[in-house]
């Protein structure tokens, strides 16, 4: 049996979801569970062909609620546990997710978005941005990464069960099929040598001892009797949320130091047409800035507003129809910026496309 | 001369590309030719979307075009019956198949591949691919694809290729085929890199300097 599945660092060619399943090797995951969907199903593929290698497992359930459910389950056992879904399966993911919220449950999921709604395209979108950040019966304690490409992919896939275990919420990579199928050059990396040390996973049952006499008693609900024992509960959860959130918020800025005349918000792989759009605008003499939020939960408002205030105008590029811009609406309340869009649901959008709409604008 | 080529290999290996690049080479050189997609496997990066730009560069061919399929990714891929005879086109053919095991057992649903006379079938390798990095991984993944009478280095790191990755992977794809007893049928190089390239490798193999067609296929 090999012992590592990455030693030291190396340059490598892949494709996105090739990309998850050896982050999720390096990141010491025990076990993953899934059910097939396009364009998620090579995660689990890869996974399948390298596991066994690397002494780690793998559970193909009958459907999308089992696989969510498994994964809590094989968390609660004290497995770095994962699964991997997309599109509809997303859906059906977030009855198990909203349990592993109330419970507490360090779950992590990889989400290579398809198009929406429904079964819609195998191919791509941004449009499970607010399934996933407020998916579920529920308050939306979870964490979510935004990822731009397969460098991102590797290192927030590692992150994300450093995140999870740490602060005991689920947490997903939110990438997309674009991401999940396109061939980039990355390096890989064992977390060790990186100083990344990955956190320590335990079970959350069955525990040594007798409860009530060496040690509390653990009993994970998700079921209250009451409204005001169900009130504390979640005003608990909420409380340590947002202590976390300040140490879990990500983002990325370009050229937003100085006064602008328009600031780009975008996540995931549209951040890149942003990123190629700057120098675009700025040979036309448009002064553009670019902010990329990482974790669109929590969302990094404080900065995003700090950057907003320097721009004339705010404009709001997404694969979808709306879904970021409800959240960035949420955390810019009360400033006052125009806002304009460009939405494209289920649809690519390109470096020309922004800067042609903003140069119509002016 | 008729000439009748197959490129299989790894997901993301290049095989595509190599047959695309394949087949218009034998086109300059007056064969008449005919490129068939015969990727059941993935409905993403095939050369489908490609279609029109080839034909018009004078290549017939047998391909779905995206907009004709229904449910592309979610309700299987269906084969042409041009493709099933795929083999009995007047000329040279170029095949390129799905990946994997699974994209190899196409062989087994194309009328004559059992007994074509002329059947090469070539594994495309890029060491770049942690999954085809070393010699031991290669030889025990050749394998499995069936049958193989060449391999084709393909290795590259998209646009940070360098002439030494290239010749790395010259290096392990030729100690592979030596194992495997089969030859290296050529290098692929891009034509970026191509001034740093003579006519073959520094393990002998015939350098090929290949055209990048792929980075515009959009599903």
């Amino acid at each position: 049996m090999n012992e590592k599945p990455v030693i030291g660092s190396r340059r490598v060619f892949m494709t996105g979801n090739e990309v998850c399943a050896w982050a999720a090797l390096a990141a010491g995951a025990d076990i993953m569970y899934g059910y097939p969907i396009t364009p998620q199903t090579d995660i689990m593929q890869y996974w399948t062909r390298l596991a066994p290698k690397y002494g780690r497992k793998f559970l193909q359930t009958e459907d999308e609620i089992s696989a969510g459910f498994a994964t809590v389950g094989g968390v609660i056992a004290g497995k770095r546990a994962f699964s991997a879904t997309t599109g509809p399966g997303n859906t059906l993911f977030q009855e198990p997710m909203s349990m592993a919220e109330m419970m507490r449950i360090p779950t992590v999921v990889l989400l290579p978005q398809r198009g929406g709604p429904s079964t819609a395209t195998v191919i791509y979108s941004q449009q499970e941005v607010t399934m996933t950040t407020f998916g579920g019966n529920g308050e939306g304690f979870r964490v979510v990464y935004s990822t731009a490409g397969h460098q991102d992919l590797y290192d927030y896939t590692i992150k994300a069960f450093n995140t999870a275990w740490k602060y005991r919420f689920p947490t997903f990579v939110l990438g997309d099929g674009y991401q999940a199928k396109m061939r980039e050059p990355l390096t890989i990396y064992d977390p060790a040598e990186r100083g990344i040390e990955m956190v320590k996973t335990e079970p959350l049952v069955g525990l040594p001892g007798t409860p009530g006499v060496d040690r509390p008693v653990q009993h994970l609900r998700n079921t209250y009797n009451t409204e005001e024992e169900l009130y504390d509960v979640v005003m608990e959860i909420a409380r340590d949320y947002e202590k976390a959130a300040p140490e879990i918020i990500e983002w990325q800025e370009f050229d937003t130091e100085g006064e602008m005349d328009i600031l780009i918000l975008a996540h995931g792989v549209v951040s890149r047409a942003a990123q190629g759009a700057l120098p675009l605008l700025k040979d036309a003499g448009i002064r553009a800035g670019h902010f990329r939020p990482i974790t669109l939960r929590p969302m990094p408002e404080e900065q995003m507003r700090r950057a907003a205030a320097k721009a004339r105008r705010i404009l709001v590029v997404e694969s979808a129809y709306g879904q970021l811009l409800k959240l960035v609406k949420e955390a810019l309340y009360g400033m006052d910026k125009p806002i304009d869009t460009l939405l494209r649901p289920g649809a690519g959008v390109t470096a020309e496309e922004i800067v042609q709409l903003i140069q119509e604008g002016r | 001369m008729r000439i009748v080529e197959a490129f299989v290999g790894e997901y993301a290996s290049g095989k595509s590309e190599n047959a695309i690049n394949r087949s218009l080479e034998l086109l300059r050189q007056n064969h008449k030719v005919t490129l068939v997609d015969l990727d059941t496997v993935e409905p993403f990066y095939t050369l489908r979307p490609l279609k029109k730009d080839l034909q018009a560069l004078g290549l017939n061919v047998i391909a779905w075009s995206p907009e004709e399929t229904m449910g592309l990714g979610e309700a299987g891929s269906l084969l042409r019956q041009e493709m099933i005879w795929a083999l009995k086109n007047e000329g040279s053919i170029v095949l390129d198949i799905g990946y994997g095991v699974h994209g190899a057992g196409i062989f087994n649903l194309i009328e004559g591949a059992a007994t074509d006379p002329d059947l090469k079938v070539y594994a495309v390798v890029n060491t770049a691919r942690p999954l085809t990095a070393v010699k031991e991984d290669i030889v025990s993944y050749i394998k499995e694809l069936g049958r193989v009478d060449g391999l084709i280095n393909n290795t590259h790191l998209g646009d940070e290729t360098t002439p030494e990755v290239v010749e790395e992977g010259a290096r392990i794809v030729t100690e592979a085929a030596l194992e495997l007893g089969i030859p290296v049928v050529y290098t692929a190089v891009s034509q970026e890199l191509a001034e740093h390239f003579a006519a073959t490798d520094k393990m002998g193999n015939p350098v090929k300097i290949i055209k990048r067609y792929m980075p515009q296929a959009f599903w």
